[in-house]
């Protein structure tokens, strides 16, 4: 109970700090979007259905608040932690490698997904947005995820969340 | 049930997938009307945001306030000790233009005249010695000889009275001991200018018939041939006829500001020695 009571204001909360202290430290360069590797944590480690409501919220709360095409985040989100799911379910999903790589992985997706929607709705290219800015933000991501997915153990048992998968499964 | 409780969850994610998928396609292609609940999570976001970007702004202002101003210090120090290198760049030109108009004027003076001259450059000053004398840079090496008369551009400094081969010593005007024929430009009335220490001058031997007003200003009469006539010697500062004598006491300040003599120009004369 207290998941569904807090997460959707822990969540508003993260994605305005995302928006606001975290762009700082970005210098305006990347977006450090700690979000994605809330969803695949919820794919890793949550049950669907609390994984679920994790991700829409999430994307609802970009769409509402960063987004210019409503929805976008929405869709996005929901493929990452589709993604997320089937392969937490597949392989260990402890190792801080595979977190990373996962996590660079599925940013990447997000951009070329992003590209590929502006691409199919508004016929902009933005295939030069992708070494610029997808690249080094998966590159990040992916070196932060590790020890953010550590952070998020500690606020899962804090919330009484139980894992949906035991943490040395294989 | 009708799907396996298996594949549940992956039915709930196609489900949302394609929720979102149809909500992207509509907002894409339509602009609609923000929804109540974005509306909702809008008026949430703004004093959340707001809350936060003013703590962020209070950090960054105490950060540049307090912890930056270690830079600002730097750059403090390195602004002063730059602003006292200019300073003294600046100072080195203002003096260079004032010479050069000092040298400029000394010039002038030298083309106006028709003995040959000498520059010289004032090396000191005798200024607690009861002989008001100078020192000067150039000496017999450049044709200077004892008695010879020193300019400025103002008027008459005074004469030679020691040589060396590269430095000479100038007797004052005010020297008590210095005596220049002169003469009061306006009533042509002659007499000897001599020295008074620092009273200034005195012009002796002027019969107590002439009429001599402040202000009249006395020039070289050029009767002993040591100094070209007509050159500016001081001004009358006062006139007095007391006493039963013949002539009158004649106070005269010198043209030539003594204390601020830098560069002189010392007269070679025409019969005198040549280099």
């Amino acid at each position: 109970m207290t998941f569904y009571l807090f997460s959707p204001v822990l969540l508003f909360l993260l994605v305005i700090l995302q928006v606001t202290i975290l762009d700082l430290f970005s210098f305006g360069w990347i977006g450090m979007e700690i979000s994605i590797i809330v969803v695949i944590y919820a794919g890793f480690h949550l049950d669907a259905f609390r994984g679920d409501i994790l991700s829409f919220l999430l994307g609802f709360f970009m769409d509402c608040l960063t987004s210019t095409v409503f929805g976008c985040h929405l869709f996005l989100y929901m493929v990452i932690y589709g993604c997320s799911m089937i392969v937490g379910e597949r392989v260990y999903a402890g190792k801080p490698s595979l977190i990373a790589f996962f996590t660079a992985f599925c940013t990447l997706l997000k951009g070329m997904m992003i590209i590929l929607i502006y691409r199919f709705f508004f016929g902009s290219n933005l295939l030069h947005e992708m070494p610029t800015f997808f690249v080094p933000q998966a590159l990040v991501l992916g070196l932060l995820s590790p020890i953010l997915f550590n952070l998020f153990q500690r606020f899962e048992v804090l919330l009484n969340v139980e894992d949906r998968q035991p943490s040395r499964r294989i | 049930m009708l799907i396996p409780r298996k594949y549940l969850p992956l039915v709930v994610v196609a489900f949302l997938l394609l929720l979102s998928l149809v909500v992207l396609s509509y907002s894409a292609v339509r602009l609609s009307e923000t929804g109540f609940l974005r509306k909702m999570i809008l008026e949430a976001a703004v004093p959340v945001e707001g809350a936060v970007n003013k703590t962020i702004r209070a950090v960054d202002d105490a950060w540049k306030r307090y912890i930056f101003l270690v830079g600002i210090e730097d750059e403090n120090r390195r602004l002063r000790r730059q602003n006292a290198a200019l300073s003294e760049q600046l100072n080195r030109y203002r003096e260079g233009y004032l010479e050069g108009m000092r040298l400029r004027k000394i010039l002038d003076l030298k083309e106006g005249l028709s003995n040959k001259a000498v520059t010289a450059r004032v090396v000191d000053h005798s200024r607690a010695s009861l002989f008001k004398t100078i020192l000067i840079n150039k000496g017999t090496a450049e044709g200077l000889r004892v008695g010879f008369p020193v300019l400025s551009d103002q008027g008459v400094v005074g004469r030679i009275i020691e040589t060396a081969w590269h430095a000479s010593q100038v007797l004052l005007l005010t020297d008590g001991n210095s005596n220049i024929d002169g003469m009061i430009q306006r009533s042509r009335a002659q007499g000897i200018l001599q020295g008074a220490g620092s009273a200034g001058c005195l012009l002796k031997y002027i019969s107590r018939a002439e009429e001599v007003l402040p202000g009249d200003v006395v020039l070289s009469s050029g009767l002993t041939g040591i100094f070209p006539k007509g050159l500016m010697l001081g001004v009358v500062t006062g006139a007095t006829r007391a006493g039963d004598g013949l002539f009158q006491k004649i106070d005269v300040a010198p043209a030539v500001n003594i204390e601020k003599l830098e560069e002189v120009l010392a007269l070679i004369p025409e019969t005198g020695n040549e280099k």
